[in-house]
């Protein structure tokens, strides 16, 4: 199997690969490096990281987790190898945030720095190593969320920006940007109910819980227009059908790519996914 | 004045420092003890603490690496050996970050005399020493209040990890710093990480107003030396027993 070709992109990050042409960064890492935020974590290796990093960002309700079923399916199908992470499933602490929500006597503080172990954990055991073997990782979810719900906390965004400074850029960032109220519908019909956690009720923003939802989430979404021009996200809207926004998708990542044909049609097994 | 200091507390006095008293935004007081392992910290902590509980005073004690909410992160993390540099930074940093809002901070707002047995000095001083860069350590734990005293107890390289090595029938695979692949040898491996963590600390003497305490000084001696540069530093009248 041929491994995936990254294409060079004005406005893509470089990839990684040795070039000659490659400019130094100015802290004199090798361009690998450039791929990191700032100086990168100690003890990892930057070069040789030729598959691509593909992050889905967006709130709760966005339509994350069932564009990146689709988006799997689509690049296995066309030949790429697919690595997904996502929040909280890290072996070393996935778990234990797992406890901690449930206690939720935790504090924000306390609940952001183990997301970021989480995060870090997976970064380095599975998203690095599989960046290395040259597949296509797809984020459910980055460190684009953990920063706008520590930021709605409280936490400043200089202060979140500088423990993730030492994280890897990703290639692509997609934001799947849905109204409030749209989220909620599709997060009631999901499970019949909106969890703790989803509406913000540690925040005591309102004691009803559709209030709770809308004023929590619409925070979240100001801490992602602001990372959006920030970091440059490619923003789709959300509330389109599936299938136009995996279309989408599938277009921006293949001209990334370099794969020429963006058909695709879902298997039986994920047909119950196409709306 | 209704406060009253206990006898064996045989040193004047001054007022404290009206700068540092100034800066802080609650009535607590923070004193902190660093420095290498078997460099006579904990003991020296150990008998200001006795010392302050037997006269009554308003203290709480704490250590680092003791809160229960990530102990088991923290155990899985140690013995399948899973830990990197910056996931032992960020699981120790979320440890304090629970001690620091849950009881550090309460207690400082409650006007206690807060007793640390190692605070954030030990991040920046290990975890450089594994490969973190200083400048990310600094950022990470900048939430932390500033202490009124860091007192930082200096013994030879030899003494403290003879101390060490005496006490203790095997070294612990992340304590003697085998994750750094320096040398096979436990004893050899833990004796150049201290080295690199003693020299890290020695550079915060300045920066971060270090109180020097020299460790070989005989341990009663140490501790009146202790007590007496406590009082100079911190008013300790606001934290004792009120008598009517």
């Amino acid at each position: 199997m041929k491994p995936p070709r990254a294409q060079s992109k004005p406005d893509v990050p470089p990839n990684g690969r040795p070039s000659k042409h490659a400019k130094k960064s100015k802290n004199g890492h090798a361009n690998g490096a450039a791929r990191f935020y700032g100086i990168p974590m100690p003890g990892v290796r930057t070069e040789d990281l030729s598959g691509s990093l593909i992050v889905v960002e967006g709130t709760d309700g966005s339509g994350r987790s069932t564009q990146i079923s689709l988006l799997t399916e689509w690049l296995e199908s066309e030949g790429f190898a697919v690595q997904t992470m996502g929040l909280r499933r890290s072996f070393l602490v996935g778990e234990d945030i797992d406890a901690l929500l449930a206690e939720n006597a935790v504090t924000r503080m306390t609940l952001a720095l183990m997301y970021g172990t989480d995060f870090f954990d997976q970064l380095e055991r599975r998203i690095l190593p599989a960046l290395r073997s040259g597949l296509i990782v797809l984020a459910d979810r980055y460190i684009f969320t953990l920063i706008a719900r520590a930021a709605v906390r409280g936490i400043g965004r200089d202060y979140l920006h500088g423990i993730y400074e030492i994280a890897l850029r990703p290639n692509l960032t997609f934001w799947l940007n849905v109204r409030p109220e749209v989220a909620f519908d599709r997060e009631f019909k999901k499970s019949q109910t909106i969890s703790y956690w989803e509406s913000g009720r540690d925040m005591s923003l309102s004691n009803d819980l559709f209030q709770s939802f809308i004023r929590y989430q619409s925070m979240i979404k100001r801490e992602f227009e602001y990372l959006s021009k920030r970091h440059g996200f490619i923003e789709l809207d959300g509330e389109g059908s599936v299938s136009e926004v995996n279309r989408v998708l599938r277009r921006r990542i293949a001209s990334h790519l370099g794969i020429r044909s963006t058909h695709y049609k879902p298997s039986h097994a994920l047909a119950h996914l196409w709306r | 004045m209704a406060t009253t200091t206990p006898d064996i507390l045989s040193v004047p006095q001054p007022a404290p420092q009206k700068t540092a008293a100034a800066k802080r935004e609650y009535p607590g007081a923070l004193v902190v003890v660093e420095g290498i392992d078997g460099s006579g910290k904990s003991t020296q902590l150990y008998l200001l603490k006795r010392w302050l509980e037997i006269g009554g005073y308003r203290i709480h004690f704490t250590e680092w690496n003791s809160s229960p909410l990530v102990k088991s992160a923290t155990r899985r993390g140690k013995q399948r050996r899973l830990l990197t540099p910056t996931t032992f930074s960020m699981l120790h940093a979320a440890d304090f970050a629970d001690r620091c809002e849950r009881q550090i901070l309460p207690l400082l707002h409650g006007g206690y005399l807060v007793l640390a047995d190692r605070y954030i000095y030990t991040a920046f001083a290990r975890d450089a020493a594994r490969g973190c860069s200083p400048h990310w350590l600094r950022n990470l734990y900048s939430f932390a209040p500033v202490p009124d005293i860091t007192f930082y107890f200096r013994a030879p390289l030899d003494v403290a990890v003879n101390r060490i090595v005496a006490g203790r029938p095997k070294l612990k695979y992340y304590e003697a710093g085998m994750d750094l692949g320096i040398s096979l040898d436990r004893a050899e491996s833990f004796r150049i990480f201290q080295e690199r963590i003693l020299s890290n600390y020695d550079q915060m003497i300045e920066t971060d107003h270090f109180v020097l305490m020299d460790g070989t000084v005989r341990v009663n001696k140490l501790q009146k030396l202790m007590r007496q540069l406590l009082g100079e530093r911190v008013d300790l009248r606001q934290f004792a027993p009120k008598k009517k």
